[in-house]
């Protein structure tokens, strides 16, 4: 335990002084909130709810998939990987570690954003907390799981481009700015599929939100339930048969 | 500074029939030595001859396809974590991030082994204390190289792995890290060092262990080998043709 709370400590010591990280998964999904909270540009059917669940998936697309991958392909490429799995800490306390350093970051975001939508002037009334965590805990397994195997593989550049090139398409095509309803009918039909649409559906049901009727063969929000944990199962499997400690 | 290792006798490093693949190709081939407390063994070849795979592997970087380690006497394969905070390791990479800090890691890298080395003074002796606020890529060749050093020390070894120790590195450095082996040795320490500069091994080892396309074609001490006053180089030139 103090081992891993010694590299856990590294971890966000680390993180804090990475600028390019910070904006990542801060600046960005605050600027996206409070800018979109204010100035009315969104169509009618982006409710404040709604606005809300598209950024808490953003942040943590942000930080378990985009942050964590490409701070780990570096590091990989770097060889610190292999250094810290040759010290007592070993690569189980190195991957609970991070796991805690994702962990602790996320809580800073929703904590942040969820005071900041409040201040815009969302209720929490509708709240349920429990779905919330059940939705991070998923969420975080199957976008975690999708960076790792890329940094896993990639070489350190390739690894980067692919993290920021998928963030971007997830966020656009993906289910998470555009409500998979809203998008054309062949792109909603596989966001539908996509972990990105499915933790988009899960966290604004879980904020309250109304479901967007039939997900896939069943309801939402049961649906994109069903999809997020698969997700949430199968990437991080991969991400262990796949991720290389040495690059 | 360092905690003294109790003196100990016997192999601190035992390989036998050790043997590493690269998909279909055999880059280590029945590889057997031992590396004893308080003396240095240094692992010589070419390029490719294996040197960086059979450290790697008493490492326990790397999986071998067969044969057996034991390391400060437990097999490399199922070593516990009180055992491998006695273990020095220095890449020939080195493993470590860019932005990282002199001081900052080296004080991480104490706190991971908890041998009770301190931080400062092992940056002192290395000569960085000046440099302890740079990051890695602000460093020069040499004191990359006393930095990734720094980090093995940090255990307190019993046995240290010193994968090129003195590449890049000017002759004051050299010195400097001549200085700090044959501190280690003075403690106990068993050393195994894998290098290309057979000047350097000349001077620090008292055995060699020479490889030769994946193979041990020469294991002795270098005082034999240098008997009559032949020098390393040649020996291991001849033998390595």
């Amino acid at each position: 335990m103090r081992l891993v709370a010694a590299q856990l400590k590294m971890e966000l010591t680390t993180l804090v002084r990475n600028y390019e990280q910070l904006l990542l998964i801060m600046v960005i999904p605050i600027g996206v909130l409070v800018f979109f909270g204010n100035v009315a540009v969104l169509p009618d059917s982006i409710t404040l709810t709604r606005l809300v669940a598209s950024v808490l998936t953003l942040s943590l697309i942000s930080t378990a998939m985009v942050s964590t991958g490409i701070a780990t392909g570096f590091e990989r490429s770097y060889h610190v990987l292999k250094r810290l799995g040759v010290t007592p800490l070993g690569r189980s306390r190195l991957i609970w570690a991070k796991a805690g350093s994702v962990s602790v970051v996320e809580f800073v975001q929703v904590t942040v954003l969820v005071a900041i939508a409040i201040g815009l002037g969302w209720s929490v009334a509708g709240l349920s907390w429990w779905r919330l965590m059940l939705a991070l805990l998923l969420g975080t397994a199957a976008f975690a799981g999708i960076g790792l195997c890329l940094a896993g593989r990639l070489r350190a550049e390739a690894n980067l481009a692919a993290q920021n090139g998928l963030y971007l398409v997830l966020l656009a095509l993906g289910g998470v700015i555009v409500p998979v309803d809203d998008l054309p009918d062949g792109l909603g039909a596989v966001a539908r599929y996509l972990p990105s649409g499915a933790l988009a559906e899960v966290m604004h049901a879980s904020l309250g939100g109304t479901p967007s009727g039939v997900w896939l063969f069943v309801d939402s929000p049961l649906g994109a339930w069903l999809v997020l944990a698969s997700w949430a199962l199968i990437a991080p499997l991969a991400a262990s048969r796949l991720f290389r400690f040495d690059g | 500074m360092f905690v003294v290792n109790q003196r100990r006798h016997g192999n601190a490093l035992e390989v036998r029939d050790l043997v590493i693949r690269y998909g279909d190709v055999t880059a280590v081939d029945g590889v057997s030595f031992a590396a004893t407390f308080g003396e240095v063994t240094a692992v010589l070849g070419r390029n490719g001859a294996g040197k960086t795979s059979t450290l790697e592997a008493c490492e326990g970087v790397r999986r071998a396809a067969s044969g057996t380690i034991h390391v400060l006497g437990a097999d490399i394969s199922s070593i516990s974590n009180d055992v491998r905070a006695r273990i020095g390791v220095m890449l020939q990479d080195g493993g470590i991030a860019p932005n990282a800090r002199v001081r900052s890691l080296v004080r991480h890298y104490c706190t991971l082994y908890a041998r009770g080395v301190d931080a400062d003074e092992l940056v002192a002796k290395v000569g960085l204390h000046d440099r302890r606020s740079s990051t890695w890529r602000r460093l020069s060749g040499g004191e990359r190289q006393r930095f990734s050093l720094a980090l093995a020390l940090a255990a307190a070894p019993e046995i240290a792995f010193l994968d090129e120790p003195t590449a890049g590195v000017d002759l004051d450095g050299r010195e400097m890290i001549r200085g700090i082996i044959a501190d280690l040795v003075q403690d106990g320490c068993g050393v195994v060092l894998a290098t290309h500069d057979l000047d350097e091994a000349e001077r620090v080892a008292h055995r060699a262990v020479v490889l030769h396309q994946g193979r041990v074609a020469l294991n002795d001490t270098v005082a034999s080998l240098c008997a009559g006053g032949r020098r390393l180089e040649d020996v291991v030139r001849e033998v390595t043709r």
